[in-house]
């Protein structure tokens, strides 16, 4: 008895939540929410086309790309390096991200959240040297 | 714990090798590496430290699991510089090799359910690129791109499940959650509460997510496919330290976590680890393509590693580690010598083995000693990882799972001897010249004693546990 007791106490240490008696049922607001976003989203289509009026031209229904006339076929092939950039640019993009919650918690985290991002800026500066020596962001 | 850095160093020393001119000390770079880490984690024996708020717990069972994949990773370098050694981009292949080992690393010595999530992942991005790294085959494009897609699901499966586990329990922390599933109290206030259903979903999900890491049964679709398309050494990286790594988590998360709810995932257990077993050895047999059979052996020995998962008593940690590590060995042996065999074949067949043990004696008996461990005959290494599984499953009473892999097993002796009885018949012999490099050879020898002397003291490792 003492020993489950323990084991009990310990639980309600490490977890706040244990005593809330989550259900399924508990669950059902973030299904409305859920609902209620494809709902509106569905409604707003539907609306859109029921209540717009239709007036087609030829200059309307041109592309508009920037008040400069469009020229040429859309797809085209286009070289694969702006792919690359494009991944890694989000590979750093994501990154970047984790420096937020260091920069919100800068003080807290005190020397050692200093020297654990200095490891963390060291390594993927090591991986953009890498990229730059392999000639990942060469554009020829 | 030391050990996690000094890969992870190792990992960023051979991206830059390329870049500084190092590359041809890259390879005894990389072995001293391996073997430091070997030392630093002997030397945290029996210390039990946390780390990181309890994200991850370097136990003796992290310990002894990070030796077998260090050891089977020392091997595995040895046995590959031959197939990356013309390759102008050796180095990366090693950097995500290494790599995949730290993730492997953290699968065996997590505590936490994110710190799973993140060695999961860790360990698969970088296999998913290297079941593709031969470029100009087809077959090993389409085994990365068929790699990717399930896996990525199975990934799915996983996260979704930790996602309804703390949904009932409110916390990530292994223990915590053992601990809260063995107490009947505050399952009773669930059941009151209904709360169960997201637990047991939760358990389900993981148990999928998991099963299709380890290629079980009706999850292992990907694993003959993608076994096959890959080039060799990649495959004898995906059979043992995968596997090693994907059982130490699987066993880690039902031991601690949900052992006190045995009720609900144990039937789900014995249905997979009896189909694998005789799934596995079936379609093993009708195999003609080495690399396949190995595949399809490579998924009913998981079907018998889950074995000792279900039997869930004090032997069954021990015999799994001693299992993957006899199961590793003998692997990394058989690949080493298919890969050698295939530089003269594309796809080498049953009948590329004829009458090898005349031209070379040294790869035959390399191979007969890894077919006949694989097989588990006495006294070599996989018949005491057999013995060990199915005495601690009969120990809880799995009768019938255990007479279906006695079964299994005479199945697996067959296309096994077929193997060697090819190979030591007077066949025309089609392979011509066969060269075979010093550390080739070294690592042949290894296993080959490895095998033999696991056999002979299985009391080594076993007593460690």
């Amino acid at each position: 008895m003492m020993q489950s007791f323990t084991n009990i106490m310990y639980v309600c240490q490490q977890s706040e939540f244990i005593f809330m008696q989550n259900t399924a049922l508990d669950y059902l607001p973030i299904v409305l929410t859920f609902i209620v976003a494809a709902g509106f989203v569905v409604l707003v289509m539907f609306v859109t086309h029921w209540l717009g009026p239709k007036r087609r031209s030829k200059i309307k229904d041109d592309v508009f790309e920037c008040g400069i006339e469009a020229q040429g076929n859309a797809r085209i092939p286009f070289s694969i390096k702006y792919f690359l950039v494009a991944i890694l640019f989000v590979l750093f993009d994501v990154e970047v991200i984790f420096m937020y919650p260091w920069a919100v918690n800068f003080k807290d985290l005190g020397v050692r959240g200093f020297i654990e991002m200095g490891l963390f800026i060291a390594f993927f500066l090591v991986g953009f040297y890498y990229i730059m020596k392999k000639g990942a962001l060469k554009w020829e | 714990m030391k050990t996690l850095y000094i890969l992870t160093a190792l990992g960023v020393i051979a991206m830059l090798a390329e870049l500084f001119r190092f590359k041809k000390f890259l390879l005894p770079i990389v072995l001293i590496g391996l073997m430091g880490a070997i030392a630093s984690s002997v030397r945290d024996w029996n210390t039990n430290i946390h780390y990181y708020n309890y994200m991850m717990t370097f136990d003796n069972y992290a310990i002894l699991f990070t030796i077998v994949l260090c050891v089977t990773a020392f091997l595995w370098f040895m046995m590959s510089k031959d197939f990356f050694g013309s390759e102008s981009s050796k180095t990366d292949h090693y950097a995500l090799v290494l790599f995949a080992l730290c993730g492997a690393m953290l699968m065996v010595s997590y505590s936490n359910m994110v710190m799973l999530f993140l060695g999961i992942e860790i360990l698969s991005i970088p296999m998913y690129v290297l079941a593709g790294s031969n470029k100009d085959s087809l077959a090993s494009n389409e085994a990365s791109l068929k790699y990717f897609l399930m896996g990525a699901f199975a990934t799915g499966f996983l996260l979704f499940g930790i996602t309804m586990i703390y949904g009932a329990t409110g916390t990530f922390d292994l223990r915590s959650i053992g601990i809260t599933l063995k107490s009947p109290e505050l399952i009773q206030v669930w059941r009151g509460a209904g709360g169960t259903t997201l637990l047991y979903s939760g358990i389900l999900m993981m148990l999928i997510g998991l099963c299709f890491k380890i290629s079980a049964v009706p999850f292992h679709f990907w694993a003959p496919d993608v076994y096959t398309g890959a080039p060799t050494p990649v495959t004898a990286f995906m059979a043992t330290i995968v596997k090693t790594a994907a059982f130490a988590a699987f066993l880690r998360l039902f031991i601690t976590c949900f052992s006190g709810l045995g009720n609900v995932w144990m039937n789900t257990i014995w249905v997979l680890a009896g189909l694998t077993i005789l799934l596995g050895n079936i379609t093993a047999v009708y195999q003609t393509s080495v690399k396949r059979m190995l595949a399809y052996s490579s998924i009913s020995h998981a079907g018998y590693m889950l074995l000792a998962i279900l039997a869930m008593n004090n032997h069954s940690v021990g015999s799994v580690l001693f299992y993957a590590a006899a199961y590793s060995v003998a692997t990394i042996g058989a690949f080493t010598v298919l890969s050698i065999i295939e530089k003269n074949f594309e796809l080498a067949s049953v009948d590329s083995f004829s009458g090898l043990a005349k031209k070379n004696p040294l790869l035959a008996f390399a191979m007969t000693i890894s077919m006949l461990s694989l097989a588990g005959i006495p006294p070599l290494a996989g018949f005491f990882g057999k013995y060990y599984i199915f005495t601690s499953a009969l120990q809880s009473g799995y009768v019938w799972l255990v007479l279906i892999a006695v079964l299994g097993s005479l199945i697996g002796v067959y296309y096994y001897f077929r193997m060697i009885i090819k190979m030591f018949s007077s066949g025309t012999g089609e392979v011509t010249n066969i060269e075979i490099s010093t550390l080739q050879k070294i690592v042949l020898v290894i296993t080959i004693l490895l095998s033999i002397l696991l056999g002979i003291f299985p009391d080594m490792v076993i007593s460690l546990l």
